[in-house]
Formats: structure tokens, sequence, C-alpha cells
């Protein structure tokens, strides 16, 4: 093909390219709309079960639309009859750790379940795993109220050995959790 | 086409991981754990296969200028119908290796081969350079990723094996923790490249000798 | 062959024929002296398990060494007592309660990774030591147990189950506050940490062994711990500024680190400059991440971070070159 530089060239170069664009989309398309359901609801099965791992058996939760967040790391809030469930993501030592707070109407945690996260694989992961130490780590929280902190800063929340950082970004999301439940009433 | 050559090409001689050095950003990300390890590898040889066989039905067609331009847009479209059906199917795997499977549209080796392979030869004899170099891959991770969660987890086989926990073989406080971070991914590879340049030295040698 | 063996301490070279008695070995025989007093005191502070940590440290070197160039069929270094002085520093910035198991590994890492495979002594990009000290990491909460100081509260010398834990005068300053113990202690060594950095006062008395000496130069260590003690004094974090200089100098590994780790001929610049800059650069990152990372101590990556970057720093203060003929095309 020789390289000139005039219109009739340049409109097929686009046009092929548009082509493939096309049935390229096309293809996506239709595979969206097979998975679409199934990603969405799987979404929701997973935040169902993270509220139901905080909050007493049996209960429903709503979603709420507006709720306050001062500190600014609240991802959703839902209410049910005896509390909040409340999401929140701290930054913990890698990323994010999102989380799941339950805590009920007089101001107590009633549950703390980490979603996902990013941290070290035996240090900071143990907050997340379902191993005797993470259960003990997350099991501190519960029945607690007001600004807790780690014992390095003063409270009374066990830190992991060696995972000083993971242990105050999850008690700084249960801190946020309880302040903004405290707002809601 | 030749099969048999193309077989011992994808998976030993031109070994995309440990001879030709592509894809190395996701076999040292990736490889904690033999679950990950095999999830990446097999989404990443489907991926080849589909881009492979698109690309060279498309060769004759797609004007050289913008080859490159086509080839993401078609990789890319393959990449996300992937991460879609993993999101939708199998939640656990995509969650695990997370950011790394959109990342596949610039691995290289997909765009390497479509460009050294795909734009050249045939549809049949693309199609089987994707599974075959997407099983060297597979089996370069694969490696990979046993080794490096039994030094740092101590356990093998995790997400496959024993219902996602693995089978423990070392106790807890033994394993290397480093070598399931970048450190240890740098390592891992680093000895397995010189350990495979040795083995197929000793092959050639061997070859050489039998000829004689 | 054997005429041939002797020829190895034969040396034939052209003139100036200027002949000094001094060799890799009695550098090395130097600073196992210097390193001496603190061993003392390590054992004074810690129990004989420092003793026994520093020794199988050691030999597991010299092992290590001998065992990779006999396999590798290559000539025997062992004899430049080098692999004799990683072990030892290795053990210094260990805790003492280091299983022996880690140590081991830490040796290997050492010896063979970090030495050995890049071409053996001269060859090395960074540190032995402190390069497995960073891979020691691995066991993070191994390497984060430290026990409460002082002979009688001493760890078994095979068993480390019965210790008593204290927290370190780092631990207290990376919250920013001034440690419990008193800066007299803290410069004695009567505190807790890694079982040779402790004591200030031993390792300044290796030090002025090995400046005596002429082993190393005072640029680098005054540099390192010049730039230490100015930036606690200048940003005391809420402190007392003479009281947190005086605590930053003598708590952890700066000592050790400025002056018989920064100073490793392989891996520190060769031109005067250069050298300045790299102990400036050591004590800058050892106070960044000392005040913004995440670990408490930061000697031993400043140190290690600096070493990669001794290829550049080697470039500074280069002595101009005279009489060079000036390529035509260029400017003059």
């Amino acid at each position: 093909m020789k390289k000139t530089s005039n219109v009739g060239y340049i409109l097929r170069l686009s046009l092929t390219l548009l082509v493939i664009c096309a049935v390229v989309a096309v293809l996506l398309a239709e595979v969206n709309a097979i998975t679409a359901p199934r990603i969405t609801a799987s979404k929701q099965e997973k935040t169902a079960q993270a509220v139901a791992a905080v909050l007493p058996d049996g209960e429903t939760a709503a979603a709420l639309d507006t709720y306050p967040d001062e500190s600014g790391i609240i991802q959703a809030v839902y209410a049910s009859e005896t509390g909040y469930a409340i999401q929140v993501a701290p930054s913990g030592f890698d990323s994010q750790i999102n989380m799941m707070v339950g805590v009920s109407k007089d101001g107590r945690v009633l549950g703390v379940s980490i979603i996902s996260h990013t941290e070290t694989a035996g240090l900071g992961a143990v907050a997340a795993a379902k191993t005797e130490k993470g259960q003990a780590f997350r099991d501190q929280f519960v029945g607690k109220s007001g600004v807790l902190a780690v014992s390095k800063d003063g409270g009374d929340i066990d830190a992991i050995t060696s995972a000083t950082i993971t242990s105050r970004a999850v008690t700084s999301g249960v801190n946020a959790a309880l302040q903004c439940a405290e707002r809601l009433g | 086409m030749n099969i048999g050559k193309q077989f011992k090409e994808g998976l030993l001689t031109k070994n995309p991981v440990f001879v030709q050095l592509l894809g190395m950003c996701s076999s040292l990300a990736i490889t904690t754990s033999m679950f990950n390890g095999l999830g990446m590898g097999i989404s990443v040889t489907l991926i080849l296969i589909c881009s492979n066989v698109f690309i060279s039905a498309l060769r004759k067609v797609i004007p050289s200028n913008i080859r490159i331009a086509a080839y993401i847009v078609i990789i890319a479209g393959f990449v996300t119908m992937v991460d879609l059906l993993l999101q939708a199917f199998l939640p656990a795997l995509s969650e695990n290796l997370g950011v790394f499977i959109p990342l596949i549209v610039v691995n290289c080796i997909i765009l390497g081969r479509a460009e050294a392979f795909a734009s050249k030869n045939g549809v049949l004899a693309s199609a089987f350079d994707g599974l075959f170099q997407g099983i060297g891959y597979t089996m370069a991770i694969t490696i990979m990723s046993i080794i490096r969660e039994f030094l740092g987890a101590g356990t093998f086989g995790g997400g496959v094996l024993n219902g996602g926990e693995g089978i423990r073989i070392l106790p807890e406080g033994y394993p290397a923790l480093q070598m399931v971070m970048p450190v240890g991914g740098f390592l891992a590879l680093g000895f397995l490249i010189a350990g495979f340049q040795w083995l197929m030295k000793k092959m050639e040698e061997k070859q050489k000798e039998g000829v004689k | 062959m054997a005429p041939m063996k002797y020829f190895y301490e034969l040396t034939i070279s052209s003139s100036p024929h200027a002949h000094s008695p001094v060799t890799t070995r009695t550098i090395m025989r130097d600073v196992l002296i210097a390193l001496l007093p603190a061993l003392v005191g390590s054992v004074y502070f810690f129990g004989f398990r420092a003793l026994m940590v520093t020794l199988v440290s050691a030999a597991a070197c010299v092992f290590f060494e001998w065992g990779y160039r006999k396999l590798m069929h290559l000539d025997s270094t062992v004899y430049d007592m080098s692999a004799v002085v990683t072990g030892v520093l290795l053990a210094f910035v260990c805790p003492v309660t280091i299983p022996y198991w880690c140590i081991l590994i830490g040796d290997f890492f050492a010896i063979v990774i970090v030495k050995q495979l890049f071409g053996g002594i001269g060859k090395n990009f960074v540190n032995p030591a402190l390069a497995a000290r960073a891979f020691l990491f691995s066991w993070p909460v191994v390497m984060n147990t430290w026990v409460k100081v002082g002979f009688e509260n001493a760890a078994g010398v095979l068993d480390t189950a019965d210790v008593v834990t204290a927290a370190t005068p780092l631990s207290a300053m990376h919250q920013g506050a001034m440690p419990t113990d008193s800066l007299l202690n803290m410069f004695l060594g009567n505190v807790g940490g890694c079982l040779g950095e402790t004591s200030t006062l031993l390792l300044l008395l290796g030090a002025a062994y090995l400046l005596l000496r002429r082993v190393i130069s005072a640029r680098i260590p005054l540099a390192f711990v010049g730039t230490v003690a100015l930036i606690a004094v200048l940003f005391p974090q809420g402190n007392d500024p003479l009281a947190w200089m005086g605590a930053q100098v003598c708590a952890g590994g700066v000592m050790l680190g400025a002056f018989f780790m920064a100073t490793d001929y392989v891996t520190s610049p060769v031109t005067k400059w250069g050298q300045v800059i790299f102990g400036m650069g050591c004590g800058a990152l050892t106070m960044v991440i000392r005040y913004f990372g995440g670990y408490n101590e930061g000697v031993s990556y400043a140190i290690l971070v600096m070493n990669a970057c001794v290829v550049l720093l080697d470039k500074v203060g280069l002595p101009k070159k005279y009489g060079a003929v000036v390529k035509e095309g260029t400017k003059a």
C-alpha cells in the first residue's frame, strides 16, 4: 500500500479501526448483559453477608441515603431495628481496609468484620483472618463505646504483634463508625 | 506449522517468563499462592488464544500503521470480557487478582505474540501458539507460586486444596514472610531464570553429545 | 603442579615497588579488635547467649564462604577474615533472642547471595550484614522481641522461652517522646536493643582504635552522626533539643552503623566529597525513617539506600585531569 496522505487512505485507516471497535463493543455488550445481573447479585449478597456478620441474628437492615460523615471514611450506613451497620474504609498499612462495624442504638459496638484488605499476610492480615488470633482481635471491640485506641496510644485495645499500623487503622474505623452512629442518634 | 516445535518453544526454548522475560510484572505480583498462579495463567492463556485467533484472522485487513491500536482494542475487549466473566462466576479469584486482570491488557506476552506471530501466520497456527505460550506462562508462574508460597507462607496449594487454606507444611512463625512480598518475587524469579537457563544448557549439551 | 602453588605468594609488577604491611586480613583483624569492647559489653548486658549468637554467626559465615567457593571450584577466600567480620556485624544488629536457625539463614543470605553470587569480596554493591538484616525482617516477630537489659534477665543460651521483654528507647522515641532510660544509661549501653548496638561508649572505644590505626577515616562517621545530631536538634518533636539530640545519637544503631557499616570500603564512595555526601545522606535518611516511617530504626535502610547511590557519588569530587588532549571540534 503506497504510503500517501491522501484522504482515501486515511479514510480506510479510520474505517478499519471503527469496524474493529464496533465489533468488539458489540461482543462486550453481549457479555456484559449476561454477567451484569450475576455481578450485582453477588455484590449485594456480599454486602448483606457483611451486614449480617455484625448485627444480631435475623435482623434486616436498610441502606440510608444520607448520613453524617465527619471522618470522611464512611462508605455506607445500614439501619436496622436495634442499631446500625456502618461500612468504613480506613487507611491501613498498604491501602484501604474495607470493614463493617455494627453499632447498637446506645452507642456500643456489636461486631467488627473485615470485608476486604491488602494488608501483609501473616501480620496485618491476621486482623481479618478467620483464625483464633484474628477473631480474638475483632472480638475486643464488642461492647465498647466512646473513642477507642490501641494500648500503645493509651487505650485498651491490644494490637496485633508487629502489626501496629493495621491495628490502629481498624480502631480508627471503629471510632468513625461509633461517631457516625452517635450523630445519627 | 509444526505443533511439536511450537509446543517445545512455548514451554522451554521460548518460555515467555524464563526466556523471553515477558509478563514479569504479573509474575512478580501474582505468584503468592497456587490459586492465584493457576487462575492468572488460565486467564492469560484464554485471552492469548482468542486475541491471537482474531488478530491472525484480520492480519491482511489491518493496515500496518494502525496495527498497534487495533491489537490493543481487540486485546482490551477480550480482557474486559474475561474480567466480567470472572467477576460473575469466580468472584474469589477476581478479588485475589484484583487490578491485575485489567492489567493483562498491557501484559507484554499478549502484545508480543500478536506482533511476533499472529500478525504473520495463519489462524490455526496462531491459536496453537497462543495455547502453548499460555501453557508455558502458566507453568512458569505456577512453579513460582508453589515456591513462593512454600517459603513465604509455609503452605502448599493455597486457595485450591484443603478448603482454601492450603496444606500447611512449615509451622507458623518459620516461613520467611518476605518471600510473598516483592523482595521474594525478585529473588524467586532471579533464581528460577538462572536454574532454567542451566537446565536448558544441560539439555543442549546432552543433545550435542547425542548427535555425536 | 606443586611448584605453581608457591607462585601465589610471589607478586610480579613494575616499579615503583612500594610495600605496605596492610592486607585485607590485617584490616579485618583490626575491625574485629575494635568490635571486642562491644562484644564484651553485649555479654554484660544480655548474657552469654550474645556471645554464642556472635560465635555461631561468625562460624556459619566462614563455613558458607568456604563451602560456596569449594562448590564452585573457586579459590578459597576465607583467610581474609571478611566473612568473620560480616558474621559478627550481622549478629550485632539482631536481637539477642534470635533463634539460631534464623541467624544461620541471615548468614547464608549475607555471604552467598549478597557477596559471593556477585563475585566475592569487593564486588558486592550493598553491605552484606545490613542486607541480611533487612532480609531477616521476614520474621518480624522474631526481630522485634526485645529482652529487658541486664545480666540477670539474660536469655538462656539454648532456649529463650522465659524472657522478660521490655520496650527499647527507640520505641518510645518513635512516638516522639523521650525514652524512660536516662541518657547516661543509653550512652553506657545499659538499655534494650540489638545485641551489639546499645553501648555508645564501647563502640566509640573501638572506633577510636580504628581511627588510630588509620583503617577508617573520620569523614563518613562525622558526616553521618553530625547530620543525625543536626536534624535532631533542629526538629526535636517537642522535647528539649539537646537531650533529644543525645537520645537520637545514642539510641539504636547510629554509632554501629556510622563507624563500622557505612565505612565499609567496598560499599562507600572513594572520593572525599562523595564520602561526605554519603554520610550526610545516611544521616538524613535515618532521621526521615525514624520520624515518618513505620519502623522504629532507620539506620540499616538508610545505609542500604546510600550504598545503592555510591556509583553516582563516586563521580562527585573526581580529581581534575590535567594534560588531556582536546578533541578536534569540541570547545577548548
